[in-house]
């Protein structure tokens, strides 16, 4: 639970134990960023980073502690702002039917009509802010606020593989068929993810998405 | 394989350091069970067994088979009928059958074999991810009629008997508060670290559920933000969850505390129906139980 100090309090990030073995650190609108910066440090200490909303967790290998340097790096100065270096993916989507079981209602919650709130999702060219939830499954940012949906209240058992969904201020993509509390909008036959793929995720954080209606 | 188990898993150590593709590390439930097993029988630690759960299969091995069995006592026995010993090096004749039955108390156990189970490494690892169906053998879990490959052995076998650290069954299970903890009220937080929760038979590797006194909280959602293994999520109905081996990498619910590493092999050998309580511990006191170790000694 301890806040650790870092000697320059004014830039200092926001640090958290989450158990023995973790270290979730704020990092902001510069998280990708900072993930990059840190990987390239190649921490013999650190055994995994999972970036997410705004934040990094570092996962320590077992009996591990803190990098020294570890403080240095949350505050090296950044490359200035980065070029678009993520690819450009577009995605066909069947919308609504029985692809898409929540999209009348999420456009009728949103004032528009169907054909609108379609027109208005595939309008936007997203930004893959980070993967979670299952392997491969993308949090993509820029969801016009008009769109924002709240999750369901008792998640579904079983969603389609494929489905593309709502949660939030995100859109995503279900890779694999399992339970999921997101707002269902329609359905891609893109492959999210394979293990046995030289690149196992389709997408990775940084990467533009736009959705192609079918 | 003659007769499946409940839900039999070709498992190594996990596939650790793929997090940002939303692939969680996985592997063995309780690592050093498996290792110790692995140790016994003249294998590297990190090769691939079988992890058994509740209830075990019946295994042929036409070639005979060097063995052992490690995390929580079964009834197992084998073609004689002799019964088979946990934690020791066990050699199989040709043609002989092993029968796992059901735990006597625990929950999960672990099959190592001399040479390892030769499925093909998949993101660096053999281990089964069946939210992903891949992995292991095919992706699944074991079924009568399936046939596994054995690997070549590191080591010369000897016969060795392990002992793994204690463990008190009974005590609270330990956890480093937070990172959420401030987000829950007085009656939440009294709810939880003072209550007695039940293991619910919804619980699987993605997760350990609890059912109990609600932990309540005043959040609703949160930004998604990293999780480990062991982080006891709290859902809006206030009955927690502890995040398992295959649970997701990152989460949205508020995390209460987060169970140390040092009990994740109690965490492996929960059921349901079984209590369970939480005691609170700092970090540096659970960095220094990280590496309880096996005592393994040669027999005779």
């Amino acid at each position: 639970m301890a806040k650790h100090g870092t000697g320059q309090p004014s830039a200092a990030p926001d640090w958290r134990w989450v158990g023995e073995r973790g270290v979730r650190v704020a990092t902001g609108a510069a998280t990708l960023a900072r993930y990059d910066a840190l990987m390239a440090c190649n921490f013999p200490e650190i055994e995994d980073m999972i970036p997410a909303d705004d934040s990094i967790l570092l996962v320590l290998r077992r009996g591990a502690a803190l990098p020294p340097a570890l403080c240095e790096a949350l505050h090296a100065p950044l490359p200035g702002v980065v070029a678009c270096g993520g690819a450009l993916h577009e995605i066909a989507v069947a919308y609504g039917g029985v692809a898409g079981p929540d999209l009348s209602v999420l456009a009728r919650q949103a004032g528009l009509a169907v054909d609108d709130y379609v027109d208005r999702h595939a309008a936007v060219l997203y930004t893959v802010a980070f993967l979670g939830f299952q392997p491969g499954f993308p949090y993509l940012r820029d969801l016009p606020a008009a769109l924002h949906a709240r999750r369901r209240a008792s998640p579904r058992l079983r969603v389609p593989a494929g489905s593309v969904a709502v949660g939030g201020a995100y859109t995503g993509i279900y890779p694999a068929a399992g339970p999921g509390g997101w707002r269902l909008i329609g359905r891609t036959d893109a492959a999210l993810f394979d293990a046995a793929r030289e690149a196992p995720a389709l997408l990775r954080p940084g990467d533009r998405v736009r959705f192609v209606p079918k | 394989m003659l007769q499946a188990g409940l839900c039999d898993l070709v498992m190594d150590c996990g596939r650790p350091g793929r997090g940002a593709l939303g692939v969680p590390a996985g592997g063995a439930a309780d690592p050093d069970a498996l290792a110790g097993g692995n140790r016994l029988v003249g294998n590297d630690a990190d090769a691939a067994g079988l992890e058994i759960v509740q209830r075990g299969p019946i295994l042929r091995f036409p070639r005979g088979a060097v063995l052992a069995l490690t995390g929580a006592p079964f009834a197992a026995r084998r073609s004689s009928g002799v019964p088979v010993a946990r934690n020791e090096t066990l050699a199989l004749a040709p043609g002989e059958t092993l029968y796992l039955d059901h735990a006597r108390h625990g929950c999960r156990c672990w099959l190592a074999v001399r040479g390892g189970i030769a499925v093909s490494p998949l993101l660096g690892s053999r281990s089964t991810f069946l939210p992903g169906a891949f992995g292991g053998h095919t992706g699944r879990a074991l079924r009568a009629g399936d046939c596994l490959a054995l690997g070549v052995a590191a080591r010369e076998v000897r016969l060795r008997r392990g002992r793994p650290p204690l463990r008190d069954a009974m005590a609270p299970l330990r956890v480093v508060a937070g990172p959420q903890a401030g987000q829950f009220d007085d009656a939440g937080l009294a709810a939880f670290f003072g209550g007695a929760y039940r293991v619910d038979a919804a619980s699987d590797r993605r997760g350990v559920r609890l059912t109990g006194p609600a932990a309540s909280h005043v959040c609703t959602e949160l930004p998604s933000q990293g999780v480990l293994p062991g982080a006891v999520q709290v859902p809006p109905d206030g009955q927690p969850i502890i995040l398992g081996w295959d649970g997701p990498v990152t989460g949205g619910y508020p995390v209460i505390a987060t169970v140390i590493g040092a009990d994740w092999p109690r965490l492996a050998q929960l059921r349901p129906g079984d209590a369970v309580r939480f005691a609170t511990i700092g970090v540096a006191a659970a960095l220094a139980l990280a590496l309880e170790d096996w005592d393994i000694r040669d027999l005779g």
